[in-house]
């Protein structure tokens, strides 16, 4: 990949900005305290006596997502391919700080206890393909690149930046407003049943229910075109791709007036030797504002990219070294 | 009273007694006001008493193609035949044409006569308000328990959180403008500004400046029945501020539920085709035909 077209995307993306950094990291215990209340803390209620988990909630973390391992090409899982590091190396963005306090745990996955998600070996192939040939194709773009979805659950792993998640509850809904790229989610809590097996959606389709105080969404029906994870900040899982067979269950427990536990057990026999989890919080800020995230209408990465690829083709720019 | 009698018509006429037109057209205003209040009595509503307008809405009609008086027309592409002809459409624009300024009126015949290049909507962009309210797919209205009241859009999983409350400023233009709702009456009236200039009104090129600015009325009329309203200002583009009118019918289907229209994957080969890396194993497809105007 030549610096160019790695200017190209940085310069304009929408998408590659999802930062893996460690800087003001505090080694603190993982962040996620289980699902048991604060004490004292009373859990409100809606008027039709739902738990009331309304609200803007952001998730900007720290937390590496995997373990990290000596085989891990962080380089290469984050877009810089050849390792030259100019461009869009994961370490070139700066989180959102915004002032915020993080806290940096273990890894945000916690099962396996290993913190390494299962992925079977095809995947990391398809993976590593789409990595090297992403100036072919824009099917060789994660999702979130080609502004079509972040997917369930990635929408809710931490984008680094456009972190912002409103919760708004009426009769017989639970909608999620995702501030990266835009989309409401719209889970319906009236026990009705999954759609036929043959509508297939990008996002799957989720269906809520209330054990407790925590807001359980089954999430079936899936396509098998996009990705389980897309932000650099995932690393080895970003653009490992979801089959049909995906079957994702999230779990919002609201612990404190200020937080959500959230859980994710993802699994997809196709994919996945064995199902795996994310657990992470999310925390209530009142005053965050999330601004439009018009990611398409602004989206030069894409062509950029292609067009770098193509002007290799022709010998006009040097080729990569892959 | 021009104005007062056309709105007694409709609110009447929306609420199934369209039979009453010949003795509507002399009501004064305050029988006009007493009808829209004694048409407001079968509404659901929530708990404090306001209006429920929960549930999944949509619109009837070619407003989408053309706000304004349209005939049917031939669509852009011949191989499609009748099936992407434009249907013919009664204006939804109060006194039936757009106000435009001179210049703006030249524009838009621009527009109009290089749809295919100009129009957001063919790349999948954002459509704007009110546009998004007319376009030809579901949109779900969620109203919340203590105040914000969610808009989903099923095209381009477009959507907006209306703030109940006072207008703020908003930080940035958009697409989809700030915003901000409040009661009167049994009107949810939302007041939205913060636009760019870059989205449509229809498919025949009506379109706005960044200084338009968006008052839309969602009146129900019975439990399935919203009479929408939304008066469009833009002192850059138009000589006055001008009022359109559709109504929004609940989906009465029993599985509705918003699906994915994310349409950017619909335009990838359009907007990018021309990058992709040619394998040599491309299906050959006939180039269609284009013919627009």
């Amino acid at each position: 990949m030549t610096t160019r077209t790695r200017l190209a995307i940085a310069g304009v993306a929408p998408v590659v900005l999802m930062a893996f950094v460690t800087v003001a990291g505090q080694n603190q215990p993982p962040e996620v305290k289980g699902s048991a209340p604060a004490a004292g803390w009373v859990q409100p209620r809606t008027p039709d006596g739902q738990p009331d988990i309304q609200g803007m909630w952001t998730n900007y973390t720290n937390t590496p997502f995997e373990v990290f391992d000596q085989s891990d090409r962080p380089d290469f899982y984050g877009g810089d391919i050849d390792g030259r590091g100019a461009g869009t190396g994961p370490n070139s963005f700066l989180n959102d700080m915004q002032g915020r306090k993080f806290t940096k745990g273990r890894a945000l996955v916690v099962d396996p206890p290993s913190g390494r998600v299962p992925i079977m070996e095809w995947a990391e192939k398809q993976r590593d393909y789409r990595l090297l040939h992403i100036q072919d194709d824009w099917v060789n773009f994660t999702p979130w690149e080609r502004c079509i979805t972040r997917g369930v659950p990635g929408g809710i792993f931490p984008p680094g930046y456009g972190a912002g998640y409103q919760i708004v509850q009426g009769p017989g809904y639970v909608a999620i407003i995702y501030e990266m790229i835009h989309e409401a989610r719209m889970i319906p809590v009236d026990g009705r049943p999954h759609l036929h097996s043959n509508v297939k959606l990008w996002n799957g389709d989720s269906r809520g229910r209330w054990e407790g105080n925590t807001l359980v969404v089954d999430v079936t029906n899936y396509n098998d075109k996009g990705n389980v994870a897309t932000n650099v900040a995932t690393q080895r899982v970003r653009s490992i791709p979801q089959s049909d067979q995906l079957h994702v269950v999230e779990r919002f427990t609201r612990v404190d007036e200020k937080t959500i536990n959230y859980e994710a057990t993802i699994e997809d026999p196709k994919v996945f030797t064995a199902p795996w989890k994310v657990a992470m919080p999310m925390t209530l800020e009142p005053d965050y504002k999330m601004f439009e995230y018009a990611c398409h209408e602004g989206n030069h990465a894409v062509p950029n990219t292609l067009s770098a690829g193509r002007a290799a083709d022709k010998g006009t720019r040097a080729k990569t070294s892959q | 009273m021009p104005h007062v009698v056309k709105h007694a018509f409709v609110s009447i006429a929306a609420a199934g007694m369209a039979v009453a037109m010949a003795s509507c057209q002399s009501v004064p205003q305050p029988a006009a006001s007493q009808a829209a209040a004694a048409a407001a009595t079968n509404i659901p509503r929530q708990p404090d008493g306001k209006p429920n307008l929960n549930g999944i809405w949509q619109t009837i009609g070619s407003a989408h193609w053309d706000l304004e008086n349209h005939i049917a027309r031939s669509g852009p592409v011949l191989e499609l035949g009748a099936i992407a002809a434009v249907p013919a459409g009664m204006s939804v624009v109060e006194g039936d044409t757009i106000p435009y300024q001179e210049w703006a009126s030249k524009k838009k015949q621009e527009n109009y006569d290089n749809w295919l290049t100009l129009d957001p909507e063919v790349k999948c962009y954002l459509p704007g308000i009110p546009r998004a309210t007319y376009m030809p797919f579901p949109f779900q209205i969620l109203q919340s328990h203590n105040s914000d009241m969610v808009m989903a859009y099923e095209y381009a999983s477009a959507s907006r959180v209306i703030k109940m409350g006072p207008t703020e400023p908003p930080p940035v233009d958009t697409w989809m403008g700030q915003s901000t709702g409040k009661w009167e009456g049994d009107t949810l009236v939302v007041d939205t500004i913060g636009f760019n200039d870059r989205t449509w009104f229809d498919r025949a090129g009506n379109f706005h400046s960044e200084a338009l600015h968006v008052v839309e009325r969602f009146t129900p009329k019975t439990s399935d029945l919203i009479e929408y309203e939304a008066t469009i200002e833009d002192p850059k583009v138009f000589t006055r501020p001008w009022k359109i009118r559709v109504p929004l019918y609940r989906r009465q289907d029993k599985n509705a539920q918003l699906l994915e229209f994310k349409c950017v994957e619909f335009v990838e080969e359009m907007m990018y085709g021309h990058l992709r890396k040619k394998t040599g194993k491309e299906k050959p497809f006939a180039a269609a035909r284009m013919r627009w105007p």
